[in-house]
Parts: C-alpha cells; structure tokens; sequence
C-alpha cells in the first residue's frame, strides 16, 4: 500500500540530481541543456571509447536520446544505440562489449511525465555512489574533453541487445521443464521496455500467452510501477484467462510484480522469495542479499536453506556491489527487482519471470501454494512528500526523539531503521524524489499499519 | 585581437569551430530558440558531409524536439536540397548543418523559413533575440515533436533540376565533364546529374566524407587538380563544388580555371533567353558581366546588398526571370529561390549546347574585364570609418551606398568596398577593363582604409 501525502508541486523543482542518476520532469526540469551537459560529464568522465544508449518507451525518450547522443560524441565516444530495450539488457551489452559504459534513458517506475540518465560503467552495474559523486564534480566543473572535428565517431546501432538478454536468460532456467509444464501465463507490459520482448520470449518456453499492454508505442495505461494498485486490469484478465499466474513489469524491465491463478496481488516483495526459493532450492552457492527495507520472509527463506542473509543500503547499484562482493547466489529487492548473479549484475525483471515459472514447473505447484509457503508478514509503505533541503534534518531530528522499547537494533546504515523480533519499520530519504519513505513490516496487517501510521506521523511532526 | 575567432553569431547563422566553440550546449540552445521562434511545426534537417555533422544533428534534433517541433532528417545532401525539401513536405521551417566553403574543423547552422528561403536579416535578428532571452518554450513529454526521416530529398532535387533543362540538347552534345565535387554534399548528386543529361562523367573528390582534399572555396587558386584532370582527360569543361553545393566554378576545355564570375555570367545568360519577364539580380559586387548579358537579352539588371537572402527577396520583389551572386552561386526562379550548383551545371552546359560553343569560347564573348579581391583585417568598431574616409576620398564621382561604398569610375570600372557579414573584415573589390586597372583601384582603397584604421 503506498500512501502519497502532500503536494509535489510545492514542495521543490521536479529535478534529482544524485547519486542515482539525473532525473526530472520533461518541459519542466528536464532540458535538452542539461541532458547535453549530463552526457558530455560521462562521456569525459568514461572516455574515451565505446559508450551504449538505450531507452525505455516513454516518448520523451525521443528528445533525450539525440541530446545524449550529441554529448557523448562531442567528448570523442563512440556511441552505440541500442534503441528500445529492458536496462538489464543494456548493462549485460556493456558487459559484454568492451564498451566503457551505458547511459539508460528511463525514468523506471516514475509515470510518463519524468525521465532520467542512469549511468553504467564499464562491468554493467550503475556507477557506485563514489563514482557517482566523481561524475558530478565533473559536470560541475563543466570543463568537458571537447574532441576535434576528425576525432568525433560516427553513431552506431546494435539492434539485438534485447535477443541476447534473454538467451543469456534461456541458459540459465530449465527450459525442458518449462515447456513441459505447459503454462498459462498472463503478462502486463505497461507499454514499456519489455513489451516487445517478453510474449516472444514466454511463448518461446512453451507458455500460452496471454498479453496486455504489450504496445511499445501507447502510453503507459498505469502508474508503470508493478505494485497491487496498479494490478488491477491483469488481475481481471488472469481470471478471465484462467491462466496459471500473470506478471507485471514496470517500464524499463527491472521490478516485476506477481498475480496469482486466483487473481490476487500478494505484492512485490514476493517476487524476491520466489525468485530465492528457485535460485537456493537448485543449489546455487553464495549468500542471499537484499536491502534493509525488504521483508522479513526473505531471512526465513535464507535460513531454510542455511545461507547468509546480508542487507544492502536501498537501490541498485548496492545489491549489485554487495551481490558481486558477496559473491551472493541471488539479490533483490522488496520493489521487485532481482539481480541474478549467473546472468548479470542489474535488476533484471525478464530473468525473475523466468525463475519464477521455473519454479511453478519444478514443484508442478499452483503460484498461490508457493506464495503461501512463504513465511507470512503484513508490509505497509508510505511516502512523505519533503523538501529535499529538509529531509536529512528531519530525519536527524527523529533519530535524537527516539524512544523504541520494542525495538533491539537500530541500523543507520540508511536512514532509521528499527527493527522488533517481529516487526521493523524503516524510515529513508528516497534518492529519486523528493520524498521520505516509511516501511513498515508486522506479523498482523493491523500492527504494520498502525506502526507505519505512528511514524508518518512523527515525521510529518518533525516537518 | 586576442586571438582567431572561433565563434561568429550573427544574421547569417552560427558559425564555429568543432571541439571549441561549436559545442552541443550553443547547438541544443539555438535549435530550442528556432522552434521557440516557429511556434512548433516540422523543421527539415539536411547536414554536408563534415565528420561533425551528425553531433549537431543530435543536438539539433533534441533541441527542436523539446519546444514541440517534429522533425525530418533529409541526411548528407546540399544546402539547396534542404531548401527544396522545406517546400515539397510542406514544412515550417529547414536548417542546414554546413559551414560552407570554410575548413572541415568548421560547421554552422543556416536557418530557412516555410518557403525555403533563408531567414532574411530582420527574421535572424527575432531568432537572436529568442536565443539571447533565453525563455524557450518547453513542451510536456505528451507533446513533444516526432523524429521521421526522408530519404528522397536529393531525388526530387535531381529531378526538378532536370525537367526543367534541355536534356535533348546536352545529350546530343555529349560533353565529356570533369567534376570535383571537394568530397562534399554535392559528390554523388552532381555525378548522377550529370550521367542523367548524358555527360561523360569523370569524378574526382567524389567520396562524400567531409575531409577536404582542397580549400573548399571553387576560387582559381584551388582548383590546380581539377585543372590537370580537364588537360589530362582531354575534358570539354571542368566543375567545381564547394562543401555544400551551393557554388559553382568552371574550367576551361584548355584547363584554364575562367573564374567563378563567370558561372553567373553563363547562367544569367541562359535563364535570359526564356520567355517569362522579368529583371537579372545579382549583389553589388558582382562582376558587369551580367550588364553585358542584360543588355544582350533587353533586361533590366537590379543590384541587391550581399548576400543570399538579400539577392532572392529583390527576385522575389521585382519577378526576376535569373539571379545568383559573383562566388559562383546561381539562382534559378524556375527551381527554387536558392543558390544551387546543380541547377548552375545545368544552366550551362545547356548554354553551350544551344550555342554550340566551348567555355573558352563562350568567355570570350564578353568584352574583357579584370576583378580584383581583396579584404582587410579590421575591426568591427572602425568598418564604418573606412567607409565613411571613402566616400569623402570619391566625393564627386558616381557612389552607390547601400552597402557600403561602391566607386563607379571611366570604362566602366568600379571599387565596392564593404564590412563582411561573416568576418570581422573589410572586402574590396574592383573590376576593370584590365587587371592593371582594377589591382590599382583596389590598393588605392585599401591603402586609404588602412590608413583611416590604425
């Protein structure tokens, strides 16, 4: 459940630029100014050499990519274009290419307003929070290489990035099993990134498939983020359907959200404890890693099959780093996003999908048994809109009031998070908008809300 | 001066050097200036084939797109091309990606108007305006403008340019042509012009790749190569592009490079012969070649400033029936109001097919006259003093001051003298009945300039 309160308009300029990438809302924040600015950093930043482009389907992308493309030319990069594809299949043509880094032109989940540059190096994972901060002191000293007319490369296109993601994909699952299970699937592409890949692909394991959505070129019909408000219409068509299971991406394929044969949304966090339950259950070897603000269920998972469970701060690129330090069988996220070490080290919604009807094959179980296989927990969401000059000090100010009796540990690795034997609630600045997030995890749907319900409004106190 | 400029904003574009001055941020802010300027529509692109042209095409079409504009990239083509383009698909507005004659380290943006037209002095001083506020419409991402891409821009050119030349005539004559084409916008289109009005083609610096074998400007001093390759090939004429298609100049069967004055002297000549009415316009600096084809013809000819824009809107004003500027840039109404070397080709070898005639020959048809060029590092403050210092020199004889100053004196010689609209300099030039004459007219007033600004 995400609870939006307060008024986004007043609260700052639709723009971020962090860690995670630059971001911001086209006609407003985001111009072609910045974009060419932004590009002309990585390209000094990563040049010289091969840099890839790729963009989800938002319309917007149109008008970024050419800026991108013209900055990173001018710093002497040769720029490939990938055209539409999945940001995992961008990382995975880095890694694979001997480019120097990718710039991903999406917004993710944000809605069809917004727009982003996500920034890879040259192993495919989103530049780290050092690196990031090295790439801003470059566009903010503006001195970028400027290469001379007979230095500036041609723009190439690489039009099978998205082909080769998902064989890299097929030859990590048990295709025979899949096809042999003769499945049923029905999928929600929101129009995004996937939409002109994912039916091929399910329909190449055997699947019956049934998609909506799957038009790269309309708008997204939803906010394109895969949670159960958003569910709606693929809930009402896997019951229509009668199909085994329905999957939702969101709009560059990172973060899948799950229906189950009975039309229900059980949320997103089980994305990761199926995605586990098929990874460890195989045998894969290594630790499993997610963030602090993910579900309980996952530590029993981990425990089931006696691994380690580390916890990362939130965002991709550290489960990515932790995945590649820790050498993890699998990492992931609560949103929905999964990293699958053996593939590639992004957020990669396809790879879940598919580990998932790997798994509806190999325990030749309904989805709903194995969802109700997972250790139970009620989580609550909740957003703040905050004026990014005060979150930080809000936040501060809540740490000094702190008063947990129930709480036995609290983690300030991000944020605050106070976690129970049987509940944690965790209280962070998100690094994309200008909000504070509350998350709130409890035995009983009940407790969970009424703790996130306390602490919304201690911050909202604090503000 | 500190240094060379690299940079030159002013009514005829934008003009800088790739890898300094010519950056993604100054391209993205005057592509988001013009679509500001539009109001939105459909803006054609075409680029010459310079290395840097494809960065700039980016930023452009990001620019364009973020006001509302939707545009349609033509590709490598001549700079006429983008213009026929601009009125065939109906669009708002064209730019072209060429920075002309100067160097490959060299690009610049040309703005054109619905009707295909360069933005005329006034019109670029709006998009200066538009640039320099800096408040550019911003369009939501539900309208932003789309990107489509036309590929039969040069075909449609090709073709206009050969319904309407005696294809007959030039085919019986079967000239055989030598072409260097600068490995410019005009290299493949030139050679398959010419092929199709049933020329024996030779090409050279036909490999459309920006880097310049020679200075691209089709003056005498560069064209030592096409010279020996006329000689060499025992050749009927000898064409020479520069960049971006849009000059012309010629060498003799004898491989004598005649001068770009000559092209519209020739091309003057033969769009006079048409039935339709109408004056010749040229600039005020252009060779009297084309009062002896006025006077041959009965035609009236009317002198506008310099420049391109100023020469087709006196077209446009007086129903002109031919027009073009002394460097070699032809102007056909029949086609288009815009310097095409193409429709020049045309023009001429048509010419000596009618006439039966060689380029020599041809030349040697008009009294003799001598022109002399030169210009005069000057700074932008004290142009207008050197004028001024001029007149008062000339006072008493015949002047013409709408540009400038030009001097009329005996046997039809005359001095223009005027601030460049692209450099930071003072042109003059003098024509005479012998290049003795003109030589000495021309450091006379410049020996006056220099002084007048030190």
């Amino acid at each position: 459940m995400s609870v939006l309160s307060g008024d986004l308009s007043s609260a700052s300029k639709p723009l971020k630029i962090t860690i995670a990438g630059v971001r911001g809302v086209v006609g407003e924040t985001l111009t072609p100014e910045l974009l060419v600015n932004f590009s002309q950093a990585f390209g000094t930043y990563a040049g010289p050499g091969k840099v890839l482009v790729s963009r989800d389907t938002r319309v917007s992308g149109r008008m970024v990519e050419p800026c991108v493309c013209s900055g990173l030319t001018a710093t002497g990069c040769e720029v490939v274009r990938l055209g539409v594809c999945p940001t995992a299949a961008l990382q995975l043509a880095v890694r694979q290419s001997g480019a120097v880094g990718g710039i991903a032109i999406t917004a993710g989940h944000n809605d069809a307003r917004w727009n982003a540059l996500k920034f890879c190096r040259e192993d495919g994972i989103y530049l780290n929070a050092k690196q990031a901060e090295e790439l801003l002191n470059v566009y903010h000293q503006k001195e970028f290489t400027k290469a001379a007319w007979d230095e500036l490369p041609p723009v190439g296109r690489d039009d099978f990035a998205g082909e080769r993601h998902l064989a890299a994909i097929r030859e990590q699952v048990d295709v025979e099993a899949i096809r042999a299970a003769g499945l049923k699937i029905a999928v929600d592409c929101a129009n995004g990134a996937c939409a002109q890949f994912t039916p091929g692909f399910l329909e190449g394991l055997g699947c019956e498939v049934v998609a909506i959505n799957d038009d790269p070129e309309l708008p997204f019909p939803h906010e394109p983020l895969p949670t159960p408000p958003n569910l709606s219409q693929l809930r009402a068509l896997v019951a229509a359907a009668k199909a085994d299971a329905g999957f939702a991406h969101d709009a560059d394929g990172d973060r899948l959200g799950i229906v189950t044969e009975a039309g229900e949304a059980p949320g997103e966090e089980y994305t990761l404890c199926l995605a586990a339950e098929m990874v460890l259950g195989r045998g894969d070897s290594g630790p499993v890693v997610t963030n602090l603000s993910t579900t309980m269920a996952i530590d029993g998972i981990a425990r089931k099959y006696g691994r380690e469970l580390i916890r990362a701060g939130v965002g991709q690129v550290f489960i990515a780093e932790s995945a590649l330090n820790y050498e993890a069988a699998i990492a992931g996220e609560g949103s929905g996003g999964i990293v699958f070490p053996r593939i590639n080290y992004a957020h990669d919604s396809i790879a879940a999908l598919a580990h998932i009807l790997n798994l509806m094959a190999e325990r030749g179980e309904p989805i709903s048994r194995l969802i109700a296989a997972v250790p139970k927990y009620a989580i609550v969401k909740r957003e703040i809109v905050c004026p990014p000059q005060r979150a930080y000090t809000v936040l501060e100010e809540l740490r000094r009031g702190l008063d947990v009796p129930w709480a036995s540990e609290i983690n300030l690795d991000d944020g605050i998070k106070l976690i129970g034997s049987d509940r944690w609630v965790h209280i962070r600045v998100s690094m994309t908008e200008p909000r504070i997030r509350v998350i709130a995890e409890a035995a009983a749907q009940g407790l969970a809300m009424d703790l996130a319900d306390d602490y919304v409004r201690l911050v909202e106190r604090k503000m | 001066m500190a240094g060379i400029q690299t940079l030159k904003i002013g009514v005829s574009g934008v003009r800088g050097i790739v890898g300094q001055s010519l950056t993604p941020q100054l391209i993205v802010g005057f592509a988001e200036a013009f679509g500001t300027y539009l109001g939105g529509g459909v803006v054609v692109i075409g680029r010459d084939p310079r290395p840097s042209g494809e960065m700039v095409l980016n930023a452009l079409m990001g620019g364009l797109l973020s006001t509302g504009c939707s545009v349609i990239d033509v590709g490598v083509c001549p700079t006429p091309t983008v213009q026929h383009a601009v009125v065939d698909l109906a669009a708002d507005g064209g730019i072209a990606i060429t920075a002309s004659h100067h160097p490959s380290e060299w690009n610049a943006l040309k703005f054109c108007r619905e009707d295909g037209v360069f933005l005329n002095q006034y019109q670029a001083e709006e998009l200066l305006n538009v640039y320099h506020q800096g408040a550019f419409a911003q369009r939501p991402h539900h309208a932003l403008g789309r990107v489509g891409s036309d590929e039969g821009a040069i075909n449609r050119h090709l073709s206009k340019v050969l319904a309407a030349v005696d294809r007959d005539a030039i085919a019986a004559m079967a000239p055989k042509v030598v072409i260097d084409s600068v490995n410019g916008a005009g290299a493949d289109c030139a050679e398959g012009l010419l092929e199709k009005m049933g020329c024996e083609v030779v090409a050279i610096n036909d490999v459309p790749n920006g880097r310049f074998p020679r200075e691209p400007e089709p003056i005498p001093a560069n064209l030592g190569q096409l010279r020996e390759a006329v000689r060499e090939h025992g050749a009927d004429i000898g064409f020479a592009q520069d960049a971006d298609g849009d000059r012309l100049s010629v060498v003799s069967a004898a491989g004598e490079a005649i001068g770009e004055e000559f092209t519209l002297a020739f091309a003057a000549d033969v769009m006079a012969e048409r039935d339709a009415p109408g004056p010749l316009v040229t600039n005020l600096s252009t060779s009297r070649m084309i009062d002896e084809v006025g006077a041959r013809h009965g035609r009236e000819v009317i002198r506008s400033k310099v420049g391109e824009v100023h020469v087709v809107e006196t077209m446009i004003a007086t129903g002109a029936v031919g027009g073009g500027e002394g460097n070699g840039g032809v102007i056909d109404p029949e086609l288009h109001y815009c310097r095409d070397n193409l429709a020049a080709m045309a023009l001429i070898l048509q010419g000596m097919a009618w006439r039966g005639c060689t380029v020599g020959e041809w030349a040697g048809s008009f009294a003799p006259a001598a022109i002399v060029k030169e210009k005069l590092s000057c700074p932008a403050g004290k142009t207008q003093r050197a004028v001024l210092a001029l007149v008062r020199h000339y006072e008493g004889r015949e002047m013409d001051l709408t540009e400038g100053v030009k001097v009329f004196f005996d046997d039809g010689a005359w001095m223009h003298a005027r601030p460049s609209n692209t450099e930071p300099i003072l042109r003059v030039i003098a024509e005479a009945d012998d290049h003795d004459t003109a030589r000495w007219l021309c450091d006379e007033a410049l020996e006056l300039a220099r002084c007048t600004i030190c």
